[in-house]
This record gives structure tokens, C-alpha cells and sequence, in this order.
């Protein structure tokens, strides 16, 4: 059996009134690479702060590498990453005074010439200070960072936020190259679901602070499905078929957001249900990620009228 | 190899799909002949920054479709064309995706005969490369 590396039960965190993370449970098996996504505001990186102890929970609770978030002992905090949204680090500080200063967090582990080789490919001087650096450098400097310590588990809060389309790529690389070390585990945030799609073997969706999919990339692909129906004449009012997300209707056709149907349920639903024809669409992740978190009485922005 | 795999993250198709179909093509077209070694699946992952569960996801595909055999602790090659199973339900499928083509290109307004001239057209893309690379080799 897989051990479970991280692990929420009803985690919930209020901001005064606002509801921030709702009744968060989940459980992320060891040896994935897990995107974990949700639109600005979800409650990703509250949920993120949440996990590794730096908030305190409301109500619930998580656990890392089993042990409890709020009571982290230096032991397990030595085989857990995490990188920061924004990739803030101490702006005095050189590229080597901050390997130090970091490697003290790690005295076992902590993999100097690996770091000193990253830093190198990225041709990054060791002397510049972190404040004379680029927001991609700083960012190399912290995945470098990351990696070192060889972590069990690596959390990372929207690593490529901001980055251009070769050091996002970087990101990429290291995590798979981490990934294929025995055991080893991780779940970054992102926005960019091409890169999701890319790395992931697993998918978390959060919206408005509630999880609404942890499950495998690939589950995700299949279940989420767009099917468009048009009829000689109205559609019929009731659609009662399986897996319903979302309905949009014109006066001959029907756009149907589906969770989990087989094709040939949606077939015989159709025939029985007199359409003339119908289209089950291909979509990628990014739209499949649109329409899953959609409202569901969501409108275009802007709705192009015939005229 | 996995230089010449192309991954495009925003499609509709998965990326294991894009994988073996890619993997196939090259096969068909002799660009990768029976007997050649395929990279580990660790080593496409890495070259392709791809999970390594698709990457083997990619290959196991391809080996149910039997393009592919798997020798434990040595490897992935491509098979042997002698040896690859196409029974008639894969020969069946074959038929009717012919019949889609056909049909699809008849209601275009083309000819039998321009029909037959583009499947030879597009057929000689993958019989020459074949043929090239027996010569090279």
C-alpha cells in the first residue's frame, strides 16, 4: 500500500468572517506530482499556509509525513520543501550566504554540490545579493533551494507565478527530476494548466475554499465533458442525464457540461431524447478546469448577438 | 530519441496519446526499425518533462497494440511486424476508418480516382523513409 504523505481532516480556516477554507479533506498519496488548482482566491495558498503549520486552522486539522502541521518538530521539517508564492527571500543576504544560511535547516541532507551545479547552469553569480537579482533569478535560486535538501515533500505555493515560458520550464524539469528519486512527493499550485497537465499525475481542485476533484490527472480528462445537442425543434426542459454539471440552452440546441458519463450513455440519451445530432467535444485541461468551476448560471463576458 | 516527440500541453489529446501516437507513426514510416531499443521511460520523462506515469502509461499503449515488447530488466523494443497480432476486429476498425475517409472526401465533391491519387501520395511519405532507411543501414 502507498503511504499517504499528506493528509487533511475537515481543515477550515475563517479571515474574521470570510470563509477562506471550507471542511478541507484530503488525502495525497507518496510518489505523485500533484497540481494543485483553483481560481485566485480559492483558498490555495491558505490551504497551503494551513498544511505546513504557519496558520492556525479554525477548525480541523492536517497532517505531513504524519505528523500533526501544528506540532512540526525540526526532525520532519528537515524532509519537507516549500517554496513561497512570490519566491521571497532574504534580500541582503548573497546567493552563498543564503546556502548557508539555508543548510542549517538541513545539516544532514543538504546536497551542496548539487545546489553549486544548479547555480552554475543558471550562471548566476554566488556573490550577487538576492536583492540585485531578477524576479526569474530569484526564483532559480529558490527552486535550487528547494531541491537540495533532497525533500520528501515538496510544497510549492505558484512557483511559476510570473515567470517566462524557460525558467516555468526549469520548475518543470526540477520536479521531475526530484520525482524520480524514491519516495519522493510533490504538490505545487499553478495557474498554468498546460504545466499541470505536463507534470501531474494527480489533480486537487479547489473553488471558494471547498475541494471539488482530488483524483487522478487522467480520471479528471475523462470525466469532465462538454456535449453539444441540437433538436429539430426545443430541447426538452427536463435533461435528466447522469453526471449533470452544467446546462445551457438555445432555442434548438443544448450545451452540456457532464461529470463521469460513458460516450454511449450520452448516445442513448440523445437518441432517446430526440436530438438530431450531437457532439461530444474534446476539451483540453484549461477548459475542462473553466467549465468545472464555473457558476452555474455562467455567462460569457461577452455574448456575441447575431444581428 | 524524445528530441523529435513533440508535447503540446494545451490539446485535447493526452499527453500519452500524443506519446504513442508519435512512437507509432515513427515505426510506420521505418524511422524506427523492429529490434530498436526505446529510452527508459525515466529517461523520456526527463527528456520530455513529462511525468514518468505517462511516459510508461505511453508505452504500455503502445505494447497492447503490440508495436512494442517489454523484456523484463532490459527494456522496451519495437517488435517484430511478423510477429504483431492484427486480428480481423483491428482489420475491421482499419475498414471503417477507411469508409469514414471515403465518405467524408466523396461529399467534398472528389473522384474515386483523386482519392486513390492522394492515399498514394500520402503512403509514399511513409514507404520511402522505410525504404531510405534500409538503405542506410
Amino acid at each position: 500500500m502507498t503511504e499517504t504523505v499528506l493528509e487533511t481532516e475537515g481543515l477550515t480556516k475563517y479571515y474574521g468572517s470570510t470563509l477562506a477554507v471550507d471542511h478541507l479533506v484530503l488525502k495525497i498519496p507518496q510518489g505523485c506530482i500533484c497540481g494543485f488548482v483553483g481560481r485566485n482566491g480559492a483558498g490555495k495558498t491558505t490551504a497551503i499556509k494551513l498544511m505546513l503549520g504557519l496558520l492556525r486552522p479554525t477548525a480541523g486539522s492536517s497532517r505531513l509525513l504524519g505528523c500533526d502541521s501544528a506540532a512540526l518538530t525540526p526532525a520532519i521539517r528537515q524532509r519537507i520543501g516549500y517554496v513561497t508564492e512570490g519566491h521571497r527571500l532574504f534580500r541582503w543576504m548573497s546567493i552563498a550566504e543564503l546556502e548557508k544560511f539555508q543548510r542549517s535547516f538541513f545539516p544532514k541532507q543538504w546536497d551542496h554540490k548539487f545546489f553549486a551545479d544548479m547555480i552554475e547552469y543558471f550562471n548566476l553569480p554566488k556573490k550577487r545579493k538576492i536583492k540585485h537579482l531578477s524576479i526569474g533569478e530569484r526564483a532559480q535560486v529558490s527552486l535550487a533551494l528547494a531541491l537540495a535538501p533532497n525533500p520528501e515533500l515538496l510544497i510549492m505555493d505558484d512557483p511559476t507565478l510570473g515567470l517566462d515560458a524557460a525558467i516555468r520550464r526549469q520548475f518543470l524539469e526540477g520536479m521531475i527530476e526530484l520525482i524520480m528519486r524514491q519516495g519522493r512527493t510533490v504538490l505545487f499550485s499553478s495557474h498554468i494548466l498546460g504545466d499541470v497537465e505536463r507534470v501531474s499525475d494527480r489533480i486537487v481542485v479547489i473553488d471558494k475554499g471547498v475541494l471539488r476533484a482530488n483524483c487522478s490527472l487522467e480520471e479528471f480528462r475523462t470525466a469532465v465533458k462538454k456535449v453539444t445537442l441540437s433538436f429539430p425543434d426545443s430541447p426538452p426542459a427536463d435533461v435528466d442525464i447522469e453526471g449533470l454539471l452544467h446546462c445551457r440552452r438555445s432555442e434548438k440546441e443544448l450545451e452540456l457540461i457532464l461529470i463521469g458519463p460513458a460516450d454511449e450513455h450520452i448516445a442513448e440519451w440523445a437518441q432517446r431524447n430526440g436530438a438530431e445530432k450531437y457532439h461530444i467535444v474534446k476539451m483540453n485541461l484549461e477548459d475542462q478546469f473553466i467549465e468545472y468551476t464555473a457558476p452555474p448560471n455562467h455567462r460569457r463576458l461577452f455574448q456575441w448577438e447575431e444581428k | 530519441m524524445g528530441l523529435w516527440i513533440q508535447i503540446s500541453s494545451g490539446s485535447g489529446k493526452p499527453i500519452y496519446v500524443q506519446v504513442a501516437e508519435q512512437i507509432s507513426e515513427a515505426v510506420a514510416k521505418g524511422e524506427l526499425a523492429s529490434g530498436d531499443k526505446l529510452p527508459a521511460v525515466r529517461k523520456l520523462a526527463a527528456e520530455l518533462v513529462i511525468n514518468p506515469n505517462t511516459a510508461a502509461r505511453a508505452y504500455s499503449r503502445l505494447e497492447q497494440a503490440g508495436l512494442v515488447t517489454t523484456k523484463t530488466g532490459s527494456g522496451t523494443y519495437v517488435s517484430d511486424p511478423k510477429l504483431r497480432r492484427s486480428d480481423a476486429a483491428d482489420i475491421n476498425i482499419l475498414t471503417e476508418r477507411m469508409d469514414t475517409i471515403i465518405t467524408r472526401g466523396l461529399n467534398l465533391g472528389l473522384e474515386g480516382q483523386d482519392l486513390i491519387a492522394m492515399f498514394k501520395g500520402r503512403l509514399a511519405k511513409f514507404v520511402n523513409k522505410k525504404a531510405e532507411r534500409r538503405k542506410n543501414d
